[in-house]
């Protein structure tokens, strides 16, 4: 390192060579400057390779068992199954959503990104736009080989799920814009608390720990409890037959596979709006 | 040209910017200077909009840093040299940032390249020395070739080769008529750099002048004496507005008097001196003199007397041969 050769200013003269083009902040460059950063990190790498191979993996268990042992009826596999793998691949990508924007704060990276953004919610919102928008192309990826898998596993013994059936579509086109809330939740989540473990434990408290909290048969809590994000959120990838089977004996609201997933949304859109008057308002 | 007016800034109860109004003016280098924990850090995030000013209000020509079209290339800042996150390389930090201004690849290489950060440019930042971070820091503040530069203690942490560079670096900018605004708390170096200095303590602004002007107003204002009668002439010179300290038997610092006004006191009171000098003022000497009261953390074991350097110049009299 002492080898290292500092080029006099006067050689490279900062002003001779002035950087090319119309320099300008814009908020597509914003995006593409939060993409440059979403994808040189390995954490990036690391825990969206999880979601996809969670996915699947859950899938061709399920596949694979039915393949050799059958379910006894004949009967094809239940789309239940993806709800099952987006719940697993959820905390995946819960890591994911909160550490894009924790993991600036933990490192001082915000302050780089505030000095070039003043403004500053250009950044959160570029931030929120990558995140979302590349959950939504993995998960849509990871569906797809689930599929395939699926279609080799099963497909010869007729036993493969109806892609023509309303609901069927509606849980395929459900997990990806489950799993791409989720991530803003938890995204927006890790702006409002700016530190990585505790955005962590709030948004897998408000995912796992509260819902159960809700069990408690207590009228009041029962009224709430259809509302919680991940219990509303939820409901878009589940089969009629299972939606019924939950609803049975509830006090508490029934939403629709769609309701739910637009209460989810609202959490998503009233946490990220604090976030941000939060972010323009606090010293970084 | 970076304007302050009446910035405050306060976290709680600690004020750490007291009403601070200065002017940072084109083609010179403004030194920035103060003990640690004066405010320069904090000052200088409020002109990028880091922190919010409590009161008042900073502009860089004429507009607030977030009113520019291009904010990168109207200021470079190299605030915080762990400003980046740790698992990312040199290059990816630097391509990442220049983005957001449509600032390419070819730009990026420059200033890996002036900054002497080609070796390591790929490598992941987490595992960076301290003067690595910081080349780091200065070749994101050069990224969109800035007409103001603003580094917090820039040489922390680099090899004197690095030391002398950015001296050079920001010599060369102000030559071009740029803004050059440059915090320390070493004094030694501000000497060699700036043209004009700012001097802070405890969040308020002690001196605004040119290096000269700091210079000379401790210039001939110190003499040394040495008599073996100190602690006789202490008590004669005593009660004038004249301040005096010691630091060994019989050698005495006077402030507040003249090398002439000492020789006839002791003269007239028949006493014998072995040296009476005046001694010429240092730009350290000034900014000590300057910064004495303000200073926020003071050393319990400085093996020196606190106030040998007299506080306030000329208010008060201290007995030091009695110590």
């Amino acid at each position: 390192m002492s080898t290292t050769v500092l080029t006099s200013p006067t050689e490279t003269s900062p002003v001779a060579r002035p950087p090319a083009g119309d320099v300008r902040l814009t908020f597509v460059r914003v995006v593409n400057s939060e993409w440059i950063k979403f994808r040189t990190l390995r954490s990036t790498i690391w825990t969206l390779a999880a979601t996809v191979m969670v996915m699947v993996g859950i899938v061709t268990l399920f596949s694979a068992i039915l393949a050799s042992q059958g379910n006894g009826r004949g009967a094809p596999i239940s789309i239940d199954v993806f709800s099952i793998a987006a719940s697993m691949a959820s905390l995946a990508v819960v890591v994911l959503g909160v550490l894009v924007i924790t993991g600036e704060y933990s490192t001082g990276m915000i302050r780089s990104t505030l000095a070039a953004v003043p403004r500053r919610l250009p950044a959160l919102w570029a931030k929120a736009v990558v995140l979302a928008v590349s959950i939504f192309v993995v998960s849509t990826f990871a569906m797809g080989i689930s599929l395939v898998v699926m279609a080799l596993f099963l497909g010869g013994k007729g036993l493969a799920p109806d892609l023509g059936d309303g609901q069927t579509l509606r849980i395929l086109v459900g997990v990806p814009l489950y799993l791409t809330a989720i991530a803003l939740l938890a995204f927006a989540i890790g702006a409002l608390l700016r530190h990585s473990a505790g955005a962590l434990a709030t948004v897998l408290g408000l995912l796992l720990v509260i819902q159960n909290l809700f069990m408690i048969p207590w009228t009041p809590l029962q009224h709430i409890s259809p509302f919680l994000p991940g219990t509303a959120g939820a409901r878009v990838l589940m089969t009629q037959a299972s939606l019924d089977a939950m609803g049975q004996g509830s006090v508490g609201a029934i939403l629709s596979p769609w309701q739910g997933y637009g209460v989810l949304l609202a959490w998503v859109a009233v946490l990220l709006s604090t976030a941000a008057v939060l972010l323009r308002r606090r010293n970084a | 040209m970076i304007e302050a007016h009446g910035l405050t800034m306060r976290y709680g109860k600690k004020t750490a910017v007291d009403d601070v109004t200065f002017t940072v003016h084109p083609g010179k280098v403004t030194g920035f200077l103060g003990p640690n924990g004066a405010g320069k850090s904090t000052t200088m995030r409020l002109i990028v909009g880091l922190d919010h000013p409590t009161r008042g209000t900073v502009t860089i020509n004429g507009r607030g840093y977030d009113q520019h079209r291009a904010p990168l290339q109207e200021v470079g800042a190299l605030l915080d040299a762990k400003a980046v996150h740790t698992g990312r390389s040199a290059y990816n930090h630097l391509l990442a940032i220049g983005a957001t201004h449509g600032i390419g690849k070819t730009r990026v290489q420059e200033v890996i390249e002036m900054t002497g950060l080609g070796p390591v440019a790929k490598k992941r930042v987490g595992g960076f020395s301290l003067g690595m971070g910081q080349r780091l820091g200065i070749a994101s503040a050069l990224l969109g070739d800035p007409h103001t530069l603003i580094l917090d203690e820039p040489v922390n942490g680099l090899d004197p080769e690095g030391v002398v560079w950015v001296r050079n670096l920001v010599r060369f900018y102000a030559g071009e008529g740029r803004t050059v605004f440059l915090s320390s708390h070493l004094m030694s170096e501000m000497a060699l750099t700036a043209d004009h200095i700012i001097v802070v303590g405890r969040g308020r602004v002690l001196a605004d002048a040119p290096v000269a002007d700091i210079v000379a107003r401790a210039a001939g204002t110190t003499v040394r004496v040495c008599s073996p009668q100190a602690s006789r002439l202490v008590e004669l010179l005593a009660g004038k507005g004249i301040s005096i300290t010691s630091t060994t038997p019989q050698w005495l610092e006077v402030t507040g008097s003249t090398a002439k006004a000492i020789g006839e006191v002791a003269a007239a009171a028949q006493l014998v001196l072995h040296e009476l000098t005046p001694v010429t003022g240092s730009l350290e000497d000034a900014y000590m003199a300057l910064t004495q009261d303000s200073v926020e953390y003071h050393s319990t074991t400085t093996g020196m007397h606190p106030d040998h350097l007299g506080a306030d110049l000329a208010l008060s009299s201290t007995e030091g041969a009695a110590r």
